[in-house]
């Protein structure tokens, strides 16, 4: 992938929004497990 | 809007294999034999309807979505560990309504970040809104209904399958991003479906080695979990087919009105479970009126999304989002444009089949071959008629819902 895709994608602030909420949930997980 | 029906139907009926298998596997070996079923259809039935060539295609044209579908793929198999954590301290009939929030998570990231909703008549928008919360509130009477005799979990169980399920809706809700994120860039479902797997199974895999105990004793269980590995496999299929309607509905209405839609598996789950397996024979006629009520609030829900088709105004709302889209990730506006509406020329065309389709789809139903001369028929109560409607019905509802997409987008 070329270098200015991945800049694009990581300063994307869409990006963060579904990542937060991942770790949020693996976070749930470790409570629950 | 038929996607989403159909998907509701589909995903609805995944559950019902899965009550075939016996208790006692932990939470995430569960979802791993379930993940490991969806990996299996997720391959398969991309490759069956378009080719290995398309596929490859569309993903180098646009190689960032494949971070995208692998962070919706973790998305989901994290959220679908949550619900068998939910299901466990909880109930289903009580999880199922409180992650089915999940289509109001969608509406609200589908109105903030994609435009959706904006832009059309006040009508239009609260067509959407009060049919979303009518699927949900719905879906809260049904639940009201199946709990009258449940068992008490203890108390802090349950408040912590109430939070698992919660957390659920939230991370599918949100996994809606990444969908709508690949399909206003033009992607076709089939393409994201085959390597959001990849994060769907590398995500279980990696809990259930991490939370039960390392790979060797993984390895155990699912040796010991032959016998019901079928049925997991059988609803993970079943689930592949219902989420492929759901991502359509979600490339060609929005995440918006297609994830309400589709959330009418509720409706699916509880016929499966009163109908087939005879769920609700001990209920009380109070309970029986509030399922029926339940049932209509959501089908009247449903069809208050379906009305709300989106105007010219939304329309053109929609297309500065995918604008934005195509600016930051420099795509071709047209072609994006096409293929929103189905009708990318480019894609149309299947290439012929290559032997190594065809080994891949032989694979897959040996794998299923295999697993069902080592499944174990469950000691459960079927009604042979209405499991035969049922499967009728949505057999029906797939040809029917299938032969429409494919003369309307021919599966783009």
């Amino acid at each position: 992938m070329k270098i200015a895709l991945v800049k694009a994608m990581l300063t994307d602030p869409h990006l963060w929004i579904p990542l937060g909420v991942l770790a949020i949930g693996i976070a749930l997980l470790g409570v629950l497990a | 809007m038929v996607c989403g029906l159909v998907a509701g139907a589909w995903l609805g009926s995944a559950e019902a294999p899965t009550k075939l298998v016996a208790i006692g596997f932990s939470p995430f070996l569960i979802s791993l034999g379930m993940v490991m079923g969806v990996f299996v259809a997720r391959w398969t039935v991309p490759i069956a309807l378009k080719g290995t060539r398309y596929v490859w295609q569309d993903l180098s044209e646009k190689p960032h979505l494949i971070v995208w579908a692998i962070v919706a793929g973790m998305l989901w198999a994290v959220a679908n560990t949550l619900t068998v954590f939910a299901i466990r301290n909880v109930g289903l009939s009580i999880a199922f309504p409180l992650w089915n929030v999940n289509s109001l998570v969608g509406l609200f990231w589908g109105w903030l970040l994609f435009k959706e909703l904006r832009g059309s008549a006040a009508s239009q928008r609260l067509k959407v809104v009060i049919g979303a919360a009518a699927i949900v509130i719905g879906a809260c009477v049904l639940a009201s209904a199946t709990a009258a005799g449940a068992s008490q979990a203890r108390h802090g169980a349950a408040a912590l399958g109430v939070l698992a399920a919660l957390g659920a809706g939230l991370l599918w809700g949100t996994m809606y991003i990444p969908y709508r994120k690949a399909y206003l860039s033009g992607m076709s479902p089939l393409s994201f479906v085959t390597v959001f797997t990849f994060g769907e199974l590398g995500t279980v895999l990696t809990l259930a080695v991490v939370f039960d105990g390392g790979a060797a004793r993984v390895l155990d269980s699912l040796k010991l979990a032959t016998p019901a590995l079928f049925w997991l496999f059988l609803g993970g299929f079943c689930w592949v087919l219902g989420d492929l309607f759901q991502q359509y509905a979600a490339k060609y209405i929005g995440i918006s009105r297609g994830i309400p839609l589709s959330n009418t598996n509720q409706l699916w789950g509880l016929a499966w479970g009163a109908l087939v397996f005879g769920e609700l024979t001990d209920m009380t006629g109070g309970a029986q009126v509030l399922v029926v009520a339940g049932s209509l609030i959501m089908i009247a829900g449903a069809i208050a999304i379906s009305l709300a088709e989106a105007p010219a105004a939304e329309q053109r709302e929609w297309y500065s989002a995918m604008e934005r889209e195509c600016a930051r990730y420099g795509l071709d506006r047209e072609r994006v444009a096409a293929s929103l509406m189905g009708s990318d020329r480019a894609h149309l065309a299947r290439n012929s089949w290559r032997w190594w389709e065809t080994l891949i789809i032989g694979a897959a139903v040996a794998v299923f071959v295999w697993l069902g001369l080592h499944a174990q028929v469950q000691a459960i109560a079927v009604d042979a008629r209405w499991l035969l409607t049922l499967a009728a019905a949505c057999l029906a509802l797939l040809l029917g819902g299938g032969i429409f997409l494919w003369k309307r987008t021919r599966f783009c």
